[in-house]
């Protein structure tokens, strides 16, 4: 088992602190840890708390109501509504209003009686399965993270993500990307995209092709310098390259395989091995690693990205401990829909070793992805995995449409409402 | 019921299950709502005259709203026969498939609204669709079932409308069919449906549609069966 590394806290902080007034301590203390959160049921069942409201969570969440009225069901989620990474590329593209991302999460109570709290997790102690929060002390039986990814990046360059957004977290990057791009008349842009692994395979290559399609719609005179440090498109290539080249031409510059040395975000220079690039305005998109709340509590060897997690049930060394989503190591790609299956999949089993009742464990888990290569075009690609428990083997299908077409938009959007009806409907 | 009849009624019921062992599987399915009547519906033609097995050709779907006014389903000829079977969820829970009717048992129904996302038919366009035998999927290569292009969820016509592949957890529901005087009625809805849900989801899209919801759940004694693009605009396959 992973040893628990209990950072400093603020109660370790406030009772070190003698120089405050008793009662400032005292507020501090009532304020911070005194309040025991417990729902409003018997403190015999069973407790099953999901930490992060994103694609895996909510779908874990609402899954594991289905199969079981009883057990206790606890969601924590720092911020107030949901908003969608996946089709946010529409609204960087000024194809889609920001609203149609955003979700409120009431029906998760309202419908599936299942608690959210809107805190921040500070930590959690693995070995006596209590949750701390900045407002709360929950205990759990049962955990499921799935709480995203963090941006792999130096402490001195974090600046750098107020000036130029990678927006590949929900809250305001996107908001302020959109800016820029309003905003920006004529010139430079550059894009970055980090080496794969990171969030969502075909997410920069979408944005690179809306952009430009974006560029060509308001006529500006501009050059998208897209800086890739893969060979190539990690998904969909034949589809991305081919608008690239066929709807773009004179607008960008690809650049493959390129690594990136340095980045002087206020003199507006990327230095790479591929040469040196200017910018007006960028879209940095910097290497991704598991959030950082999966290091602070334990979970992550060191040295590693992301969490090592059961092959099929996705569990942790740390019993009823599960890790779901982009923080997760797994054959499946980063991505919301894959969240969402891996989701369902975890609810099965904690469902399993709720009840004692045998559920026939999935055989199939797969990601289904579109993206528009223009505002009225789109390519899609799927890949199933077909799971062998017997084996022990996972074994990949996948398939691509490169096409772009109209078509392909429609299915698209049906995609995406298919999600958000099923986790907010 | 005095105690004597009861323990006679219950040994009489003991014995049918050994004999037949559907009629246990039965009453779960009722107990569970794999099963449920609703009303007796006499599927017409666009004129308004009865509907019979031999108006739908081999290898076509049709559509047609069952049980409520605007939950749609389709009517398929496969033109082969297709077999009663059983039906497992993935729970271990089961319930009994019936099969065709008509001369040559090809004719079935299905809910067409999908188990994964609830993805139907609505007049502008329909991404799930039936696949005759004729017909192939660019992307999976399957025919002779019913897809959906939003998930890639695929079911199997023949066998209940079991997943055959993609991320649905359910089968689709079929429609119970009886034949009578040679006119089709629908008589009840087999499996898991996905009626509450759908109801749910698209309340505003039913109230934009029909009025308001208690129109949309209305529950006729006919129901038209029409050409598929006929009601959707568009008819999206993959």
């Amino acid at each position: 088992m992973p040893k628990n590394k209990l950072n400093v806290s603020r109660r370790d902080f406030l009772v070190g602190t003698a120089a405050l007034s008793a009662s400032t301590l005292i507020n501090f203390q009532t304020s911070a840890y005194a309040k025991e959160e417990r729902p409003n049921l018997a403190s015999k069942k069973a407790r099953v708390v999901i930490i992060g409201g994103g694609y895996g969570g909510i779908s874990a969440a609402i899954s594991l109501r289905k199969h079981n009225k009883d057990v206790d069901i606890l969601l924590i989620e720092k911020n107030e509504f949901f908003v969608s990474c996946p089709m946010s590329n529409l609204y960087i593209g000024d194809i889609m209003e920001y609203s149609k991302l955003c979700y409120p999460y009431n029906n998760l109570t309202v419908k599936h009686n299942t608690k959210v709290l809107h805190e921040e997790v500070d930590n959690v102690d693995l070995d006596k399965k209590v949750i701390y929060t900045n407002k709360s002390k929950i205990e759990y039986d049962f955990l499921v993270l799935s709480p995203g990814i963090d941006y792999d990046i130096k402490e001195g360059q974090k600046e750098m993500l107020l000036y130029y957004p990678p927006a590949f977290k929900p809250g305001g990057e996107h908001l302020y990307l959109k800016k820029l791009l309003s905003e920006f008349e004529g010139g430079d842009i550059v894009m970055t995209v980090p080496s794969y692994p990171y969030r969502c395979p075909p997410a920069p290559y979408e944005r690179a092709a809306l952009v430009l399609n974006y560029l060509k719609r308001r006529n500006l005179k501009a050059k998208l310098y897209f800086i890739d440090e893969n060979e190539r498109p990690i998904i969909n290539s034949e589809g991305f390259m081919n608008a690239y080249y066929e709807l773009y031409k004179g607008y960008a510059e690809y650049i493959t395989g390129a690594t990136i040395k340095d980045i002087d975000y206020m003199k507006k220079v990327i230095k790479t091995s591929n040469g040196e690039f200017k910018f007006d305005i960028a879209n940095i998109i910097p290497p991704m690693k598991a959030s950082s709340l999966i290091e602070k509590i334990g979970l992550l060897e060191k040295g590693q990205k992301w969490v090592e997690v059961d092959t099929f049930t996705f569990e942790t060394k740390v019993p009823n401990v599960f890790v779901i989503g982009d923080s997760a190591r797994s054959f499946l790609p980063k991505s919301g829909f894959g969240a969402n299956m891996q989701g369902k999949a975890v609810a099965n089993i904690i469902n399993e070793r709720l009840t004692g009742k045998k559920y026939k464990q999935e055989e199939l888990l797969m990601v289904v992805c579109y993206s528009m290569v223009s505002d009225k075009e789109a390519v899609m690609s799927e890949t199933s995995f077909k799971l062998n428990l017997e084996t022990k083997t996972v074994t990949p299908i996948h398939r691509e449409d490169n096409i772009r077409k109209e078509v392909n938009v429609k299915r698209y959007y049906e995609w995406a409402k298919g999600l958000w009806r099923e986790m907010f409907g | 019921m005095d105690r004597r009849t009861l323990l006679k009624t219950c040994s009489v019921v003991a014995i049918e299950m050994m004999v037949n062992p559907s009629i246990f599987n039965k009453l779960l399915a009722q107990e569970k709502e794999l099963y449920k009547a609703y009303k007796k519906t006499m599927l017409v033609k666009e004129n308004g005259q009865p509907f019979s097995t031999s108006d739908i050709q081999p290898n076509t779907a049709l559509l047609f709203f069952y049980p409520y006014a605007s939950t749609p389903c389709y009517l398929i000829n496969t033109g082969s026969e297709i077999k009663p079977s059983k039906i497992k969820l993935n729970n271990g829970k089961e319930y009994e498939f019936k099969g065709g009717i008509g001369k040559n048992k090809s004719i079935v129904a299905y809910s067409a609204i999908c188990p994964h996302q609830w993805a139907y038919p609505n007049k502008d366009f329909s991404l799930i669709n039936y696949y005759p035998p004729t017909e192939k999927s660019q992307a999976t290569g399957r025919s002779g079932v019913i897809q959906c292009c939003a998930h890639m969820s695929v079911y199997d016509i023949n066998n209940g409308g079991q997943v055959l592949e993609g991320p649905a957890e359910y089968p689709l529901a079929a429609i119970e069919l009886i034949e009578e005087n040679d006119i089709i009625y629908a008589t009840g809805v087999i499996g898991p449906d996905q009626f509450g849900e759908f109801f749910d989801m698209y309340k505003s899209d039913l109230i934009a549609q029909y009025g308001n919801i208690r129109k949309a759940k209305e529950i006729p004694d006919k129901t038209i069966v029409m050409e598929v693009g006929k009601y959707a605009k568009e008819q999206i396959k993959c």
